[in-house]
């Protein structure tokens, strides 16, 4: 049974169809990032889940009950808002306590856990304050805190880091995780940052265009994301596409690119004809100086050293541009002029240009 | 189970149960307020009835009799005359003065505040009571306006009980009791609009004349188009101020809609053609509110806008 | 601006001066003749000069009028008592009845909602003799004139349109997430209505609490119609008075001053929510 399921949950306002018929689960214990660009429905998700908006299709269910017109206060979700939405007249502690309040727990237990949470969240010493005397940060653990406090089955987090700085949150993608792990919730996590999600999540949804793209570990979505919007998603440069048309040839699939005549592995045989877009990520690019049996020509347009890494920008002979990065080296910095890019035939990603879905490369 | 983004096509659309909270909250307040409705409905239908509280044999169905009636009735067009001119004056004389206070008093200092808090005390004042105040202070007999006036030079000025000047005395209090309420809503305009015009202005050396017409003026008229038409739509049903000082006289001086539609059901038991004449004036003050609410929504939006 | 000259600083104080002169001045002559005798009232030329008595007061607060003609009873105390119940009670109903409507108006898209918005604010348009007229005559037919129950029923066309769209605009400025964030920690819609709605737009119903109070105090129309002598609230029942003859001068004053005392005191004491609500109630809704 999973702990919260989505069963083809459709949400529309006005005219506008802001989800339609997305299905998704989260097994105990999980923390499931929703990932997507802005209105992308990540956040309406969130708000069905919690009760806050109805669904206009399809059943919502929490550890096996079906809660989709049950009210907001009778799911038993905790849930930080983006904005934080502390109540403003209340000071920090009674903003926290709010979630114990309506349990009817004793007000001994109550300040315990509060305290318990804020030490935890290193709020402790601004429980006096009222929202309007806290720093950003600390409006953002008290939030936190309020979602946490009442250890909820499920978790509902709308994009927490977004309103801080970016200090802050680096500290707290740090601390997050293991903070997450402890209250044992099972944990939906929007985000529109897809280190974040990379870095969080147990598992990813991509939402886009309304509906759920894919499902699937950090790792995954990364190495074979299911379609071409989901790979230009992930990355950072984003990924190399290049229109392509695999065509047959004795030692298997062959591509163009820039005038060159460039091996597939066998494995794509099936795409043989197939309109398609090859993904290139830049890291699995090489760019030599001299010319090697799989590499096509192109113009090193400029080279730009990051912290980590150098960007080179590439001009195919056809005009094209590419990204390509590679390690920084103590190597004597990059010449601009004629090079020669070769890229890992095994690291390739194929789309079919008519619906961009991947296509999976087969073991003969 | 495992995580899917299978789309199900088992799900039918759910039938969304209606939230009737809202109209569980706003029925009681609606309900209270329909009961006052009725009476309008009715209003409408006696004005269509030969209907004397002191004849009820008479009492018939007349159709528009009454309405005709006023068409060649002189009484009837003093009366329009009467309110109209009452309705410009003190809106007028109230737009001007109550500009000029706020102009005045625009720089927030301490002073300029005490002096719009104590500006308001007039428009706290019940205007009926103020009625009162006035006629004491314009008795002819111990009146400090009466005496004054004499000190000026005038003898003989009646105020309320001369016909020549009891328009002048009314609106002198409706001016008295309603300023601070255009001085309040034009105060707020002012300080709420933005300062870069100003400051632009100011660099340019432009001549504040000429600021206050193509800026100030422009940028303020919603708040006095506002300010105006709320006077506007009270003034023309006045009956506060003149009932109690004057009772629509000397003779019929002062019968403006309201007072004159009191006295014919009242006085003349004319339900009829009492109901009448508030029809009229309830035609001219919807068409006024329309262009109001339209004007007042736009202006709301701005300000919304600017939030 | 900084650069105004001293003349010009001259003249803006003297316009202040004559303002300030013109609107408080009548306030502050009717305050000394209700400490006056009618023969320091009657002198010519008026003074400033008299020795105050507190006799007007004590004959109004004891209902017994001494005048030329004997002793008459005048129950101008029940009339300020008749102000304070149905003021009060007026305006507690419309709070009750009103702000949880303006909640619904600013909460809900609901069909419906903006014609019943509209109708309400369409009293605030209608000439009230238009209705009152009528109404006398069902009220009659009721048993409902000269009630307190009818008066208060009545006075709701004052106060409910004013609490309705004062407090609408405030509750629209609170944002639904501070709502739905209580719900979600647990709470009930009651519970979230009343300790996170109703205490974020307090000022906004004080500010609409306190001119309705105002506006149903100083309101003269509706009780000259459908209450008599001893339901009247003091701008009718001070009216009566001016008229009864005999009355000593210093007595009516006496009592202007203590009819117009609460709301002025009301306002001086609450004037920052009073010009809020008044222009916000103009020109935000």
């Amino acid at each position: 049974m999973a702990a919260l399921e989505l069963r083809s949950v459709s949400k529309a306002f006005k005219a506008s169809k802001v989800l339609d018929s997305v299905s998704l689960a989260a097994e105990e214990g999980e923390i499931v990032c929703v990932f997507g660009p802005s209105g992308s429905g990540k956040t309406v998700l969130l708000r069905l889940i919690a009760g806050v908006e109805q669904a206009d299709e399809g059943s919502i269910m929490l550890e096996g009950r079906d809660v989709t017109d049950t009210a907001p206060e009778a799911r038993g979700v905790g849930m930080a808002f983006q904005n934080f939405a502390l109540f403003p007249h209340m000071s920090a502690f009674d903003n926290v306590a709010s979630a114990l309040t309506a349990r009817r727990a004793s007000p001994e237990a109550i300040r315990g856990k509060v305290e318990k949470i804020a030490r935890l969240l290193k709020i402790g010493h601004v429980l006096e304050h009222a929202p309007r005397e806290l720093s950003n940060g600390q409006k953002q653990r008290t939030a936190l805190a309020r979602a946490l406090v009442a250890d909820p089955k499920i978790l509902l987090l709308d994009d927490p880091l977004r309103n801080v700085d970016a200090k802050l949150r680096y500290e707290m993608r740090l601390e997050l995780p293991a903070l997450l792990r402890t209250s044992g919730s099972t944990v939906l996590y929007v985000t529109q940052d897809y280190k974040e999600a990379m870095a969080l999540g147990d598992r990813i949804a991509v939402l886009l265009d309304g509906g759920v793209a894919q499902v699937a570990k950090p790792a995954d979505i990364y190495r074979e994301p299911a379609t071409l919007g989901v790979a230009r998603l992930f990355g950072d440069p984003a990924i190399n596409l290049v229109p392509v048309q695999p065509l047959a040839s004795p030692s298997g699939p062959k591509i163009g690119i820039g005038g060159a005549s460039l091996s597939l592995p066998a494995s794509y045989a099936h795409a043989i004809g197939k309109r398609c877009m090859l993904g290139l990520r830049p890291e699995s690019l090489a760019v030599e100086a001299q010319p090697s049996q799989e590499s096509f020509d192109v113009d090193l347009v400029a080279a730009t050293p990051l912290n980590e890494k150098t960007l080179l920008l590439l001009r195919t002979a056809d005009g094209r541009e590419l990204l390509a990065s590679e390690p920084n080296a103590d190597e004597a910095p990059r010449r601009h002029g004629p090079a020669f890019a070769r890229f890992d035939a095994n690291a390739v990603l194929l789309f079919d240009a008519a619906n961009g879905r991947r296509i999976a490369p087969q073991s003969a | 189970m495992t995580a899917a983004a299978v789309k199900s096509h088992e799900a039918a659309p759910r039938r969304r149960k209606a939230n009737l909270l809202p109209y569980f909250l706003s029925l009681p307040a609606l309900l209270v307020c329909v009961g006052i409705l009725i009476p309008f409905v009715t209003a409408i239908y006696y004005s269509l009835l030969r209907f004397r509280l002191n004849l009820p044999m008479l009492k018939g169905f007349i159709w528009f009799q009454n309405y005709i009636d006023f068409l060649t009735d002189a009484t009837f067009w003093h009366t329009v005359r009467v309110s109209l001119l009452y309705t410009a004056l003190t809106v007028g004389v109230e737009l001007v003065f109550g500009l000029t206070i706020a102009l005045l008093l625009q720089k927030p200092s301490r002073v300029n505040n005490v002096i719009s808090v104590l500006l308001l005390l007039p428009l706290m004042t019940a205007p009926a009571i103020a009625a009162l105040m006035w006629k004491l202070m314009t008795n002819p007999n111990f009146g400090v306006l009466s005496y004054f006036v004499q000190l000026l030079g005038v003898s003989n000025f009646k105020w309320a009980s001369d016909p020549n000047t009891a328009l002048f005395t009314v609106v002198l209090v409706d001016v008295w009791v309603y300023t601070p309420f255009i001085m309040i809503l034009l105060l707020a305009g002012l300080r709420s609009l933005p300062q870069q015009p100003f400051e632009a202005a100011a660099l340019d050396g432009v001549p504040r004349r000429f600021v206050f017409f193509r800026i100030t003026l422009p940028m303020l008229m919603p708040y006095m188009v506002t300010a105006a038409l709320f006077r506007l739509l009270d003034s023309i049903q006045q009956f506060d101020i003149i009932y109690p000082m004057t009772q629509g006289g000397p003779g019929d001086t002062l019968l403006v809609f309201q007072v004159r539609s009191y006295l014919e059901f009242y006085q003349y038991t004319n339900v009829g053609k009492s109901a009448a004449l508030l029809i009229i004036l309830w035609a001219i003050t919807y068409a006024l509110s329309n262009v109001f609410i339209k004007q007042w929504l736009r202006l709301r939006e701005r300000a919304r806008g600017l939030a | 601006m900084e650069s105004t000259s001293f003349i010009e600083r001259i003249l803006r104080g003297a316009a202040l001066s004559l303002i300030v002169i013109f609107f408080l001045f009548p306030i502050f002559w009717i305050l000394l003749m209700s400490f006056q005798t009618n023969e320091e009232i009657l002198r010519i030329p008026p003074s400033l000069f008299f020795t105050p008595t507190l006799s007007n007061y004590a004959a109004l607060i004891t209902g017994k009028l001494a005048t030329v003609s004997g002793t008459l009873d005048i129950a101008f105390m029940k009339n300020l008592w008749n102000s304070v119940l149905l003021s009060t009670a007026s305006v507690a109903i419309a709070l009750a009845l009103g702000v949880p409507a303006a909640y619904a108006f600013a909460r809900f898209k609901f069909r419906l909602g903006e014609d019943i918005a509209f109708t309400l604010l369409s009293f605030r348009f209608a000439p009230p003799l238009l209705v009152l007229l009528p109404l006398s005559l069902y009220f009659q037919a009721l048993g409902l004139t000269d009630t307190y129950v009818g008066l208060i029923w009545v006075y709701q066309l004052i106060a409910l349109p004013l609490i309705l769209w004062i407090v609408r605009g405030y509750f629209e400025d609170i944002s639904p997430d501070i709502e739905h964030a209580y719900r979600v920690a647990g709470h009930s819609w009651g519970r979230t209505f009343l300790r996170i709605a109703i205490p974020l737009a307090r000022p906004g119903i004080a500010a609409a609490g306190l001119l309705a109070f105002i506006f149903c105090w100083n309101n003269f129309v509706f009780a000259l119609i459908l209450a008599s002598a001893d339901k009247q609230p003091v701008t009718v029942g001070a009216l009566a008075f001016v008229t009864a003859s005999g009355i000593q001068y210093g007595q009516i004053a006496a009592a202007i001053v203590l009819s117009v005392t609460p709301t002025l005191a009301l306002a001086l004491y609450a004037q920052r929510y009073l010009v809020e609500g008044l222009s916000l109630g103009a020109v935000k809704g």
